[in-house]
């Protein structure tokens, strides 16, 4: 009698339970899993742009991003952008990790006023910060050429706009890394320092075996979220390079085929493809994190 | 004879210890002003002329502050409506969303439920999945709906609720003691009541730092907006500075846009001074627990 109501009572709250889970499940399903099969289907169609037809095109468009002579290069070249531009994360990370290893070494007293100042970047909308750097870097008149006194044209030509792209990001990216970093060597604990003082370790070698092995979860944090992120980079090429092909990112070439020229197939192979490689970034990076990073 | 060795070494290695520190200011000052110059950039750049501000000759203040520009960007753009879009979507996303995200996160916290590490996986998996591989559909779907050019591509999928919020959410109230929730069982509320009025006021302030989060997220967006806004009467703020700019490519008006931009990122600015100690702290949190 009383087990009967007390699994009646079970199964009320299990019901209840689903019930509040249950519009994040369906906003999963419609918005992602939904669009996510759709991409898929859509990577074997042509869709005809005058009749809004779609006929079965099977592993064409996926052939047609490597060979077709109207679309390869473009897409080669955006994939080159992309892994090039990635660049910065690294270079962020080292920024961070100095000023981090500064601010520590120096027991600096308004650490939360530089904390708070090289973060602002990262809460700054994209579109502003790459409207002003697009002025800084401006080949005629932007202040960097002014100083220099020359005229480098940064936003034409195809490697220097990758070059300023990733100077802007390793910059603006520094500050996220620094706050992480510092946080990692606050929680490093004091004693591991003293007992390697006694041993006559000096600063530089206690970093090096005792600090910088006790953070890696940050710099795999900050490579995971970096690399993530910097795949589907698509502002730097729209705003910043204004669509100039030396800008352009995989995120770019699918929307400027696909949103803009309704190629849906060949957009949406693209980002089949994208989207695995993500995915399996992702997941060798947590199978590697059980190798080489530090937990207790 | 050792006692005086070993104070000179000391007395030096004091000495070293206050020059190397002041480098590190030094250093540290030269990294906050590079990350600075561009908002002080903009700032000063909204105050000159056009002609100051393509002048082939470095000019770093103007010569003659302009103010203008702040009241033209207003009739050039119709900016006000612009920031009313932007709220509406950030109104409606934010109030129904953290109902629905926090709504969910209490379930998974605290509620009895089966399967409930299959259902947790299965929408954390979501958060691999890049926005690129889930755009050309949604934008078929919302133009075949006849929302192309309107607000409701930006709303409809935030009414479901953020995962990340969720998430954030899920492990802040499984710290929350199960006694409350035992005793107002007895008592003999329901379980909605006890979502409403015994767990959500025990979270207000990190339901506080998420919603700020969230603010400034939909604040900046810029991908999604760009996407389905084509006209200046139902653009949010992003999208229409990047209109703004691209219109004026060649240059011209260049103070104008800066002064938009200036006005577009007072909110944020604002916001983030205030709440730095949230957005800091949240982050070291983020990056520590991994």
């Amino acid at each position: 009698m009383i087990r009967q109501k007390v699994n009646k009572l079970t199964r009320r709250e299990n019901i209840i339970a689903f019930l509040f889970i249950l519009p994040p499940i369906i906003g999963f399903c419609i918005f992602t899993i939904g669009a996510m099969a759709f991409s898929f289907i859509y990577s074997f169609q042509k869709y005809n742009i005058l009749t809004g037809e779609s006929t079965w095109l099977g592993w064409q468009n996926y052939k047609d991003l490597f060979t077709h002579i109207l679309y390869s290069k473009s897409f080669y070249t955006s994939i080159v952008n992309t892994l090039v531009l990635l660049l910065s994360i690294p270079l962020s990370m080292i920024l961070g990790l100095s000023l981090a290893g500064l601010l520590r070494m120096g027991n600096i007293k308004g650490a939360k006023v530089f904390q708070v100042l090289y973060y602002l970047p990262a809460v700054s909308s994209a579109v502003a910060m790459n409207i002003v750097w697009r002025y800084i870097f401006n080949n005629e008149f932007g202040i960097i050429n002014l100083i220099i006194g020359k005229k480098i044209p940064w936003l034409s030509d195809d490697t220097l706009i990758k070059v300023a792209i990733i100077i802007k990001n390793s910059l603006n990216g520094m500050g996220t890394a620094m706050i992480l970093y510092l946080a990692g060597m606050l929680s490093v604990p004091k004693d591991y320092y003293e007992a390697s003082e006694l041993d006559g370790a000096g600063k530089v070698k206690q970093f090096f075996s005792i600090t910088l092995p006790l953070i890696t979860p940050i710099t795999f944090y900050l490579l995971i979220t970096g690399l993530i992120g910097g795949l589907q980079s698509y502002a730097d090429s729209q705003i910043f390079g204004a669509g100039v092909q030396g800008s352009q990112t995989i995120v770019y070439f699918i929307w400027a085929r696909g949103i803009n020229q309704s190629r849906y197939g060949l957009a949406s192979a693209a980002s089949v493809l994208l989207a695995v490689v993500i995915m399996i970034v992702t997941l060798i990076q947590f199978k590697l994190s059980d190798k080489w990073v530090y937990e207790e | 004879m050792e006692n005086v060795k070993q104070i000179n070494t000391d007395a030096a290695r004091k000495g070293l210890h206050i020059a190397s520190r002041v480098l590190i200011y030094l250093v540290l000052i030269l990294g906050a002003f590079v990350l600075m110059f561009p908002y002080i950039w903009m700032l000063l750049t909204s105050f000159k002329d056009d002609y100051e501000a393509m002048s082939l000759t470095l000019v770093l203040f103007p010569k003659h502050w302009i103010f203008s520009n702040y009241k033209e960007i207003w009739t050039i753009v119709p900016l006000l409506r612009g920031v009313g879009n932007t709220f509406i979507v950030e109104v409606s996303v934010i109030v129904v969303g953290t109902f629905v995200s926090s709504m969910a996160a209490f379930s998974f916290a605290k509620l009895k439920l089966r399967h409930k590490n299959f259902w947790l996986l299965f929408l954390m998996s979501g958060m691999m999945v890049p926005y690129a591989a889930l755009m050309m559909p949604q934008f078929r779907a919302f133009m075949a709906l006849n929302m192309f050019d309107t607000l409701w591509p930006l709303i409809l999928p935030g009414l479901f609720g953020n995962i990340s919020m969720m998430f954030f959410l899920i492990q802040y109230m499984r710290g929350i003691s199960n006694a409350f929730f035992e005793a107002a069982k007895i008592d003999g509320a329901g379980y909605m009541r006890m979502f409403v009025s015994v767990m959500l006021p025990m979270v207000k302030t990190a339901l506080a730092a998420q919603i700020i989060f969230w603010f400034i997220g939909i604040w900046n967006d810029y991908f999604a907006p760009a996407i389905y806004l084509k006209s200046y009467e139902s653009m949010t703020l992003q999208p229409m500075m990047a209109r703004i700019n691209s219109d004026n490519s060649g240059g011209t008006n260049l103070p104008l846009i800066m002064a938009g931009a200036v006005l577009s990122s007072i909110p944020m600015f604002v916001i983030y001074i205030t709440c730095q100690k949230y957005f800091i702290e949240s982050l070291a949190i983020s990056g520590v627990k991994g």
